[in-house]
């Protein structure tokens, strides 16, 4: 890491990655960082690589082509409230991106009957949803058939 | 992750000379504990573990108090301060903290780095929730009301990352889950034969904590078949009685809420056996800890704390003769009984089957009957699990002692969206 610190006006300009991201997603574009030391893509983007640990990343996008490796169905103890207030049906899985990274993510369109028939099939394609919530949009997917 | 963290030896050794706890309970429904408050619950385990070590509250130099959610369940922000007169610690220093359910394990971490440190020598750690209530406004703390479900359930959501997490995929949903089914798939186990091994795990958790006066649930599952009109029991397990409230879980793999506190006395091992004939020495502490959106967190987040924990001490799991495991998610108890290497991979699942893990089988563990029977008051529960593992690895547990006295005990902690530690003791006498 360079011995030269950051300038106070540096310091006071630094981007916003949190709302960058948010407003990707309103815009259907999936922003991520790349690690600029062993090019780990780090979804959903922070400053540093968490692959590596490497200080330093910078802006690339993901295609949104990603695959449902394993799901859950959730029960009263453990549903999302803001998808049973809209009615949605919907699991809770392991999405993994082409580009590498996985993360916990919410399955769209998918019922208990569905759920058996794609739980035989795994893993399958996803694709990216844009969802509006209201005042942010947010990512989930929904099965690629 | 990265997983390149060493740990180092520390300065000196520390000891557990004193444990104190109160009874987990249901202060709300409970007469007899209704209007006691953080402050008084703590106060008598900090008291009960001072006098478990021989010493008075002058003694002590340095307190730490951990909560899981002082916030909403205590409407305060430094519970240190405001529980410190009750136990005659009045201007000394001390530290709140507050990691979720492992707020009690991380309680034990912080008093050794500070004894192992140097810095103090006398040290009490301790952790108290009221989980079954909350304030009754902007009033005395006595006066509490229950936790309604308006309050508590969007509450959850603060354990989860706000930049990201809790609004992708990260809150709940995989949690409870992600690692049975996983389990599940990778051994061939099909819904109704994970649902066997739940049932039986809570049953036979439940045979410990019908043996444990502190528990907040001892009626044995026998019993309550038989007062629903079952003469079988696992025909009753499967029953409306125990309905699924997850995928894979039903209410008796889920933790009891309740309330309550426990607390220990921390010292150099040097001087240990100058406050108790059977100091229990705390040999090492791993630590791991993964935000809610990365899969299969709880497995990696465990292997990772264990290895770390398994190198620090030189010790393997066929050193360890007593488990436990913060089982607020009913399945994590045999799954991460695997992953520290306790059962072995891929097995573990038919020792749950054959009541092998049971606190009078082979393979104990969870000998005060877990977050299921002996309840869950959040941050204390692992200073529960800690005052248990002392008072067995003393040969102290009467009729729920393990059939060998236990030299060395593994806790793996377990919280907060998610806190991991593993910490080993070892018994010193």
């Amino acid at each position: 890491m360079s011995t030269e610190r950051m300038k106070a006006e540096e310091f006071w300009n630094r981007e916003h990655i949190v709302e960058k991201f948010w407003k990707g997603l309103a815009d259907g574009v999936i922003y991520a960082r790349k690690c600029k030391e062993c090019g780990a893509i780090e979804f959903p983007p922070h400053i540093a690589c968490n692959t590596c640990g490497y200080h330093e990343t910078e802006w690339t996008t993901l295609s949104g082509k990603a695959t449902l490796k394993s799901f859950v169905r959730t029960g009263i103890l453990n549903a999302r409230l803001e998808l049973e207030d809209r009615g949605l049906k919907y699991v809770c899985g392991e999405v993994q991106f082409e580009e590498g990274p996985a993360i916990n993510a919410v399955i769209l369109g998918i019922s208990k009957k569905k759920a058996k028939e794609v739980r035989e099939k795994l893993p399958v394609a996803v694709r990216p949803v844009f969802f509006d919530m209201g005042r942010y949009t947010t990512l989930f997917f929904e099965l690629d058939e | 992750m990265l997983t390149n963290v060493k740990l180092g030896k520390t300065l000196r050794s520390v000891s557990i000379v004193g444990i104190g706890a109160t009874p987990f309970f249901n202060a709300q429904e409970n007469e007899t504990y209704h209007g006691l408050t953080n402050g008084e619950l703590f106060g008598y385990a900090a008291l009960d573990a001072m006098k478990d070590a021989g010493v008075e509250p002058r003694d002590v130099q340095f307190f730490f108090h951990g909560t899981a959610n002082p916030g909403v369940l205590e409407k305060c922000i430094t519970p240190n301060l405001q529980v410190a007169d009750w136990f005659g610690m009045r201007g000394k220093g001390s530290l709140s903290h507050s990691e979720g359910c492992c707020t009690g394990y991380i309680a034990l971490e912080e008093a050794m780095m500070a004894v192992a440190s140097g810095m103090y020598d006398i040290v009490l750690t301790g952790a108290c929730d009221m989980g079954t209530g909350m304030p009754d406004g902007n009033t005395p703390s006595f006066m509490r009301i229950p936790l309604s479900t308006e309050v508590l359930f969007p509450d959850l959501d603060s354990i989860f990352d706000r930049a990201y997490g809790r609004y992708l995929g990260g809150g709940p949903g995989m949690n409870h889950d992600d690692w049975i089914n996983y389990y599940a798939n990778e051994n061939g186990l099909t819904e109704d034969q994970i649902d066997d091994v739940l049932c039986h795990q809570a049953y036979h958790f439940r045979r410990a904590g019908a043996l444990c006066p502190r528990a907040i649930r001892r009626t044995p599952f026998e019993e309550l078949a038989k007062e629903a009109g079952y003469d079988d029991v696992w025909e009753y397990m499967k029953s409306p009685y125990n309905p699924k409230v997850t995928q894979y879980l039903r209410t008796a793999s889920d933790s009891c809420v309740a309330d309550g506190a426990a607390a220990c006395i921390v010292v150099p091992t040097e001087i240990a056996k100058q406050f108790n004939a059977k100091p229990i020495e705390v040999i090492g502490c791993g630590a791991s800890v993964l935000d809610a959106i990365v899969p299969h967190l709880e497995k990696k987040a465990t292997a990772e704390a264990a290895r770390q924990v398994y190198e620090q001490t030189g010790l393997t799991p066929d050193d360890i003769d007593l488990l436990y495991v913060n089982d607020f998610i009913g399945s994590s108890a045999f799954l991460a009984a695997e992953e520290v290497g306790y059962l072995p991979k891929g097995e573990g699942w038919k020792y749950v089957l054959d009541g092998r893990i049971a606190f009078d089988g082979d393979k104990p563990m969870n000998t005060n009957g877990g977050r299921t029977s002996y309840g869950h008051a959040f941050g204390a529960s692992g200073m529960a699990d800690i005052f248990e593992a002392v008072t067995q690895m003393r040969g102290d547990a009467g009729e729920r002692q393990v059939k060998k006295l236990p030299k060395h005990t593994f806790l793996r902690g377990f919280g907060g969206a998610q806190n991991v530690r593993a910490i080993i003791l070892e018994s010193n006498f």
